[in-house]
């Protein structure tokens, strides 16, 4: 059976919180819901599944290979070419840390802001579902159904407090 | 709960306001709540709307940074160093104080929106934008310094970690090195860590532009919708670079300082620089983003409803605490140095005090801790946003004199007397005119091509804001939103 992408829009997170819990006494599954708004709404205010992000863990990574770099600048290269000054040690440990923490802290900040971009596929200019009355502050919620059952969530929803209930498609932004 | 909260929709409002007259808790944004496309619609006229005043001024900063920064600047490349006045015993002069000035000014970017996010302080919300771009700009001025000071500009490549051709790498050990990696990581972190909060509102301008603002805020936008994973993902890294970018601030500053105080020189061998260093950054920085603040109040429509008494406020509170702070560090530094008793430094205290530069000294504690310790315990005046500008350009303004006091006329003081020998800028003087310049026009420029305010940050945190009845009174409450 064909299916249609609805969005239901909001003026509050109640009413969304409701509407998506009617949705799925219809039989909607959260893989089939989005939800967008335009502040945060945490996931367990709206009654959705925790969403999953990779930043922290690629911030880490970022923060590994960083103090990784740090060693090799500061203890590495040192002996790459050995240049020995006044008896002084060849690569004293004390002003080392400084290097390793900056290289640290870099690579980390690198990595987490280019996990934004991975984990939220940015940038993204391909046509997408989208209202710009979300950044006004209404709240949108997507969800996709058998073209014949569109009448019936429109009703249910509708009652629940949506502004308005439609089919919709991609468009670019 | 609403997404357009409003605490006095309820039918305890009378009584609500029965009880605030004369503190009525509207006059705080939080509690002053509009409906998010009315605040939308605010933030896009302040862009939008320009005078020809705007113009008159763009136009004279514009020819200032021609002339002063890249003409100078060409000049001097051209004709070598000693167009400058840095020369025995002072090679190093306004360039480097320029350095640390403007690195001094972007300290309260960070401070204001990371330290201040850590601690979830809410008058933060409306001017965290305002100053990330000090932060910004500030430090583009920095490395600008840092280039102009070098000379032989082209070959600033030698520092960058590869090997010559003789396979040889640079030496990680210097203190100079620490510096081109905590300024470049600061640059970076502090660049990402501004753009990645706009993204939400560069949806916002792209769902309202036409024409080449809408391609423009379409590409910078990224495509962001504000799908839960995208909020998920942008939080999570916000929340990172909160934490993550403070001890990198601290670096910053501390590394500055070191720069002075692992040379074994009189005035500068000192070991309470790194946070003397961080907190007088933290001074001027305070300083400038109270005459930011002002000036986009007085000159850009609507601010005055995003940008309050109370901000003023508190950041004069924030302003008075920290002029404490410096003031302490100072003494500190001071007291043990001279309580030392080595022959040279006396020699340079006495020089500070006594010297012709006598009067930088004595206006340099003047407008550091007297005029703050003066004015900012009145609650008036922190709200009169003029006389806290005021203020801060007399802080900012001391703050250099400090600058200058550390490096070029300490510089005059050695242990070779028969060098000694004050510091007379030459073409220093219009390069710094031409950094002041270049700031200016980019946050000009700035306030036309990006929403200064958040507007998801303040909607956010009205939405979290109620009040609460406490026995006869109600009182302001604040929920986790996070």
């Amino acid at each position: 059976m064909a299916e249609t992408t609805m969005l239901a829009l909001f003026e509050d997170i109640d009413p969304a919180a409701d509407a998506i819990e009617k949705l799925h006494e219809m039989g909607v599954t959260d893989d089939r819901i989005n939800v967008i708004s335009g502040v945060p709404v945490l996931e367990r205010m709206l009654g959705r599944p925790l969403q999953w992000t990779n930043v922290s863990r690629l911030a880490l990574a970022g923060a590994i290979v960083g103090f990784a770099l740090g060693v090799f600048f500061n203890y590495g290269t040192p002996n790459l070419y050995s240049i020995r000054v006044g008896g002084q040690p060849l690569y004293p440990i004390p002003p080392g840390f400084i290097l390793i923490f900056e290289l640290t802290m870099l690579l980390a900040l690198l990595a987490t802001f280019l996990g934004v971009f991975l984990d939220s596929y940015f940038p993204n200019y391909r046509p997408m579902h989208y209202v710009p009355e979300i950044s006004d502050g209404k709240i949108g919620v997507f969800f996709k159904v058998p073209e014949d059952d569109q009448q019936k969530f429109t009703d249910a929803l509708s009652q629940l407090g949506a502004e308005s209930v439609s089919p919709t498609e991609a468009q670019q932004l | 709960m609403a997404v357009v909260s409003n605490p006095y929709s309820s039918d305890r409002k009378a009584d609500a306001l029965d009880h605030h007259d004369e503190h009525d808790p509207r006059q705080q944004l939080m509690f002053d709540p509009r409906p998010r496309g009315e605040m939308n619609r605010m933030v896009m006229e302040s862009m939008l709307t320009t005078s020809w005043r705007f113009w008159v001024v763009f136009g004279i900063l514009s020819v200032l940074v021609a002339v002063c920064f890249f003409y100078a600047w060409g000049y001097m490349i051209a004709e070598g160093l000693y167009v400058a006045g840095v020369n025995r015993p002072a090679y190093w002069g306004i360039f480097l104080v320029n350095t640390v000035f403007w690195i001094g000014i972007s300290h309260a970017g960070t401070f204001i929106s990371a330290i201040l996010r850590v601690f979830k302080a809410e008058f933060r919300r409306p001017f965290t934008r305002a100053a990330e771009l000090m932060t910004t700009f500030g430090l583009i001025q920095a490395g600008a310094s840092i280039f102009m000071h070098l000379g032989r500009v082209w070959l600033a490549y030698w520092m960058i970690p590869i090997p010559n051709v003789r396979q040889l790498w640079p030496n990680f050990h210097s203190p100079l090195m620490w510096d081109l990696l905590a300024i470049t990581t600061y640059v970076l972190g502090s660049t990402m860590y501004l753009f990645l909060p706009l993204i939400p509102d560069l949806a916002m301008a792209r769902d309202r532009s036409t024409g080449w603002r809408k391609t423009f805020y379409k590409i910078l936008a990224l495509g962001f919708r504000g799908t839960e994973g995208e909020w998920v993902h942008l939080r999570t890294a916000m929340n990172i670079f909160a934490f993550a970018i403070i001890p990198v601030m601290f670096s910053v500053h501390t590394i500055v300082s070191w720069d002075f105080a692992m040379a074994m020189r009189p005035g500068w061998s000192s070991t309470v620089f790194g946070p003397y260093f961080v907190v007088g950054a933290l001074h001027s920085g305070m300083g400038a983003v109270a005459i930011v603040l002002a000036v986009m109040r007085a000159t850009m429509i609507h601010m005055d409803y995003f940008i309050r008494a109370e901000h003023f406020d508190a950041l004069g509170k924030l302003m008075l605490i920290v002029s404490m702070a410096w003031a302490y560090f100072f003494f500190n530094d001071y007291l043990v140095q001279w309580y030392g008793g080595d022959r040279w430094t006396d020699q340079l205290f006495h020089y500070h005090e006594a010297g012709p530069m006598a009067w930088m000294f004595f206006g340099m504690l003047i407008v550091n801790i007297a005029i703050p310790w003066l004015t900012l315990w009145n609650r008036r005046f922190r709200q009169n946003p003029w006389l806290l500008a005021l203020v801060g350009l007399l802080i900012n303004v001391g703050m250099y004199f400090e600058r200058y006091i550390i490096i070029p006329i300490s510089l005059t003081i050695n242990r070779m007397p028969f060098t000694w020998r004050l510091y007379e800028p030459g073409i220093e003087i219009w390069l710094t005119i031409g950094t002041f310049a270049m700031f200016l026009l980019f946050y000009m420029i700035a306030s036309r091509l990006i929403p200064l305010v958040p507007v998801w940050e303040v909607q956010e945190g009205q939405m979290a804001h109620s009040l609460r009845k406490v026995g006869k009174v109600h009182v302001p409450a604040v929920s986790e939103m996070e």
